[in-house]
């Protein structure tokens, strides 16, 4: 019998459809995750194109199974420390941070947050809104338990050693300070790379103004302004909290500095037009793209019901965002060479797709290498995408290149394909 | 059978009696005389709570059970399964959630304890009418049948042929290899050579456990998930026609895409002039080495058409842009001299290593312009002129050859399949997959998979992961020796009631209900049934109830519910 182990990095949306495909069939998932909650970048989105569903709806029957699944072992706040040996006989070593909250005890209920006397920026919600040193990123994370920030928590930074205040206020006997951090040691057969990806930093290009003025958000900051449980409980306001009249959204930001299209953006541009339409309804929207890649089958008809809708669409060479006396002027150059300028009360930045920031380290942990782009290295002599220079080491999802969801799930599912053939 | 029932009200540490007063609640539901026994405890999902509740159904003797609590989302399972343990049917069993729907919605303490009595009431009076239902379980075939030897279709069988799975690759043409193995080479960024589709149809050959047939066509299929029958006619050229009888566990359907008829739209001049080509017919050049006019002249200038039927067909093909630029790097590569134009909406580049591509074929000098579509193309002299529109403005270019590059259709077996198996397609005339993000190579009909161009247009590497993601599928769900549990709370239709008008069929998305015309009536089939109740709700007689939501389950809780 062959090692019946399978280690997965990452817990978004590939890296649970890799866990719960392995599961079904028997296999010992160890699923590996950095942050205090799973689902990744996908429980972040309010709606989903080309359907419009909503994201978190969609994947919290997926987290749910996978909390109750008996062949999934989850280790949250957890990092690969070490990989050594090869496909069938890996051997990793995790290093698995205090949460200082029981998930066995805790029952989610929220009665710690409060009598907490720190409070943070909310990095979940792009330092829109305030946290606790006891926090959960945002209503309805799963697992659905707090986890204690160590380095601001006075009790636990030794600022002040005899705060209880959580603990007293926890009616579970949830919370314990001894916790802890520990190293766990596995043996897998193979190892699937799901690691996701980080957002371009708009700060980078001082031409599009980020930063400088309150109403030029990034596309993540919009998509939690949007969301429901995001930092305004869903009200689409200008930082001043007023109503929203027009907005300017911006394709393409970063692509020529990184030196590839991310693939997704032209969408997730147009979802946003939906939900500007949705909440205010009466508010101009311009788009301002380049080429506009809509590859999917249903992709051509979401743009073509918006075209519609009255949203401007707009091909632009060459754009810059300025902030004049409190207002905003997107000043371009259209696609045949004639200058124009926009005044919204509105920006966002459709900004790239980069490989997530731990890419570096994990590839040497894993004895694999970047490609030119800083994504994992795929190679394609099987012509499929998903294996690594490493035998036995597969790559999924945006940690291989910028993907959409579905394609994210196809590779997963193909990985689990893989595994499961090679296994059998 | 003597009805034992135990109420226990779960405290949820603070959480619900702050906002519920649970000695009443307990001392109300005590003095109803159906019930036996009423407890509370304070948190009922923790382990010593699960122990109780265990030991409480044997020491009571309780044939069934209620627990007020939390949503049945969180914890419904966790009880069932200790009911399960203590030797009683599980879904003997009701949870009244009185944490989210009264204790955390009603601030008045009264209010909220009134509605929490009320809906546990409800709750009794709905198990009393509870059955037990009983898990069947089901002998398997863990064997697939793939419809389509193109490579998406070879690879999901070299993906899943082993020891103890037999794989039966089905072809309609004579030889695999499908549209992949026609093309010049695979975009060299994006993998190896034309070998390599060789080489896996070698791999599909020697493998003792893929049967292929070609020249054959699936004629019949009928089945569920591990328990399909197939009948497969082969009609090769030069022998019998014969029919043979399959049994298999899961369905692949790999049956690849057709090109967009460019004679459709008589702007792109195909056929007109012998020198503008379509792009499969470029690309046998390629294969055959010999790049000329019709005239035998090498071409001085070559202008390349993307998109030809993307407005037609109301979508983007995906792989297009990147087989043009495939194509003028040929023949910058080759013939530096030619003059290399190409034509394009919209540069569709979408895989991390496409731009780079796109960068070095400009370096070449290929020279990019950009159009809205093209108006006209005609003989003009030796040349062929394309008249096309950008901005309303229109202009004109001249080359000796053009290539068009026609967008991907639906494959002309694609409805008769989806008919065959009673699978939806989209607007556009492909398979629709179960979930377009969460599910993409599922179907309603569980068991039955789909990969690579019969979902909609992709590109070769893509193809090959769906592929792989369909063997994940069916490598998860069918594993030798091991049976599976159909879904319990199921469809079931009264015959007497039945008056054979077949609405229920035209409602299930799964493909479970059939109409038997000896009988008059519609049979559900139980193994396929998921439970979802659209066709109890559809039918006009009232003929079909879901197991654990009969009328009677849910008169008797809406009765106490709405008090």
């Amino acid at each position: 019998m062959k090692n019946q182990n399978v280690l997965v990095i990452g817990s978004g949306v590939a890296g649970i459809e890799a866990s719960l495909t392995l599961a079904d069939a028997g296999l010992n998932v160890h699923l590996v995750e950095k942050d205090s909650l799973i689902g990744g970048q996908t429980i972040k989105f309010e709606e989903v194109y080309p359907n419009m569903e909503c994201a978190t709806c969609m994947l919290a029957p997926k987290q749910q199974e996978v909390l109750q699944h008996d062949n999934i072992n989850l280790y949250l706040l957890s990092k690969v420390k070490k990989v050594e040996g090869s496909v069938g006989k890996f051997k990793a070593q995790i290093d698995k941070k205090a949460r200082y909250v029981s998930l066995v005890n805790c029952i989610g209920c929220g009665a710690c947050y409060d009598p907490c006397p720190v409070s943070l920026d909310n990095v979940f919600e792009e330092g829109m809104s305030q946290k606790k040193a006891i926090y959960v990123a945002c209503p309805g994370a799963l697992p659905n338990a707090p986890v204690i920030d160590p380095e601001n928590c006075v009790r636990l930074n030794g600022k002040k050693k005899d705060c209880n205040a959580c603990e007293e206020a926890c009616g579970f006997d949830a919370i314990d300070f001894t916790e802890k951090d520990k190293t766990i040691d596995l043996d897998v057969s193979a190892i699937i790379v799901a690691t996701g990806f980080d957002q371009f930093d708009v700060k980078s290009l001082p031409e599009f103004g980020y930063g400088k003025h309150p109403n030029i958000y990034t596309a993540m900051e919009f998509e939690r302004l949007y969301a429901q449980n995001g930092p305004t409980g869903g009200e689409l306001t200008l930082r001043e909290e007023k109503p929203i009249k027009s907005v300017g959204i911006i394709h393409c930001v970063g692509r020529k500095e990184e030196g590839y299209c991310s693939g997704v953006c032209c969408m997730y541009s147009m979802k946003f037009a939906h939900f500007i339409k949705d909440k205010a309804p009466k508010a101009e929207i311009r788009e301002f793209h380049t080429d506009l890649c809509i590859p999917g089958k249903s992709h051509q008809k979401f743009y073509e019901d918006l075209a519609k809708e009255k949203v401007n669409f707009i091909r632009y060479k060459e754009i810059d965002v300025k902030g004049k006396n409190g207002s905003l002027e997107v000043n371009y150059t259209n696609n045949n060479g004639k200058k124009n300028s926009f005044k919204p009360d509105m920006v966002i930045l459709s900004s790239a797709m980069i490989s997530s920031a731990g890419t570096k380290d994990l590839a040497k942990k894993l004895g694999i290498s970047q490609d030119s782009m800083g994504f994992f290295t795929t190679q394609n002599e099987n012509l499929s995408p998903i294996d690594s220079e490493k035998e036995g080491v597969f790559v999924i999802g945006c940690a291989e290149g910028p993907k959409d969801i579905s394609d994210s799930v196809s590779q997963a599912e193909a990985a689990a394909g893989r595994v499961l053939s090679i296994l059998q | 059978m003597n009805k034992n029932i135990g109420v226990y009200v779960c405290e949820c540490g603070p959480n619900i009696p702050e906002r519920i007063d649970i000695d009443k609640v307990v001392n109300e539901i005590s003095s109803m005389d159906e019930v036996k026994t009423v407890k509370k405890y304070s948190l009922m999902c923790s382990n010593d709570g699960k122990k109780f509740l265990k030991q409480e159904i044997e020491k009571e003797e309780l044939t069934h059970v209620v627990v007020a609590a939390c949503s049945p989302k969180d914890h419904e399972n966790t009880f069932m399964k200790v009911c399960e343990e203590a030797g009683m049917n599980p879904y003997l069993f009701q949870i009244v959630n009185i944490r989210e729907q009264c204790a955390w919605m009603i601030p008045d303490k009264e209010e909220a304890t009134s509605k929490a009595i009320q809906y546990i009431q409800a709750g009794i009076h709905r198990v009393l009418f509870h059955e037990p239902l009983e898990k069947k379980e089901l002998e398997i075939n863990v064997d697939a049948l793939v419809i389509g030897g193109g490579i998406s279709g070879i690879e999901a069988s070299l993906s899943l042929a082993g020891p103890k799975r037999k794989v039966h690759l089905v072809e309609k043409t004579d030889s695999l290899g499908g549209m992949a193995g026609k093309l010049s080479q695979i975009l060299p960024h994006q993998g190896s050579k034309i070998k390599s589709v060789k080489e896996k149809i070698e791999q599909a050959k020697n493998n003792e456990n893929i049967n292929i047939s070609t020249s054959s066509e699936v004629k019949e299929i009928r089945g569920f998930l591990g328990n399909f029958e197939a009948v497969i006619k082969s009609t090769p050229e030069n022998g019998e026609e014969k029919e043979q009888e399959i049994k298999t566990g899961a369905v692949i359907l790999a049956t690849g895409f057709d090109l967009f008829d460019l004679k459709e739209n008589p702007a792109y001049g195909y056929e007109k002039n012998e020198n503008i080509v379509s792009a499969l017919e470029f690309e046998d050049m390629i294969n055959s080495e010999k790049i000329v006019l019709k005239n035998g002249k090498k071409p001085k200038s070559v202008a390349l058409i993307h998109c030809a039927g993307r407005k037609e067909k109301g979508y983007c093909s995906k792989v297009c842009c990147l087989y043009n630029l495939k194509f003028a790097h040929y023949l910058k590569d080759n013939f530096p001299d030619i003059d290399v134009k190409e034509l394009y909406m919209d540069l569709c580049l979408p895989h991390k290593q496409d731009q780079s591509y796109f960068d070095q074929a400009k370096e070449k000098g290929v020279e990019f312009i950009r159009m809205d579509e093209v108006v006209k193309t005609k003989s003009s002299g030796d040349q062929v002129e394309i008249e096309y529109k950008d901005n309303d403005k229109t202009d004109k270019l001249k080359a000796d050859m053009v290539v068009v590059a026609p967008a991907m259709v639906p494959s002309k077996d694609t409805s008769h399949l989806a008919e065959l198996l009673n699978l939806p397609l989209d607007k556009s005339g492909f398979f629709k997959e179960l979930h377009e993000m969460l599910d993409p190579v599922a179907t309603p009909m569980e068991g039955v998979y789909i990969t690579g161009c019969a979902l909609g247009p992709k590109n070769i590497p893509e193809s090959m992961t769906q592929s792989h993601a369909t063997s994940g599928k069916i490598l998860s769900s069918l594993i030798p020796g091991r049976k599976i549990v159909p879904e319990v709370k199921v469809s079931k239709i009264k015959e007497e009631l039945c008056t054979g008008c077949q609405t229920c069929l035209s409602v299930c998305f799964y493909g479970a209900i059939s109409y038997d015309p000896f009988k008059g009536v519609s049979v559900v089939n139980e193994a396929i049934c998921r439970g979802c109740g659209n066709c109890v709700g559809s039918c006009p007689s009232g003929a079909i109830h879901s197991k654990h939501f009969t009328y009677t389950q849910l008169y008797q809780e809406v009765l106490d519910a709405l008090r």
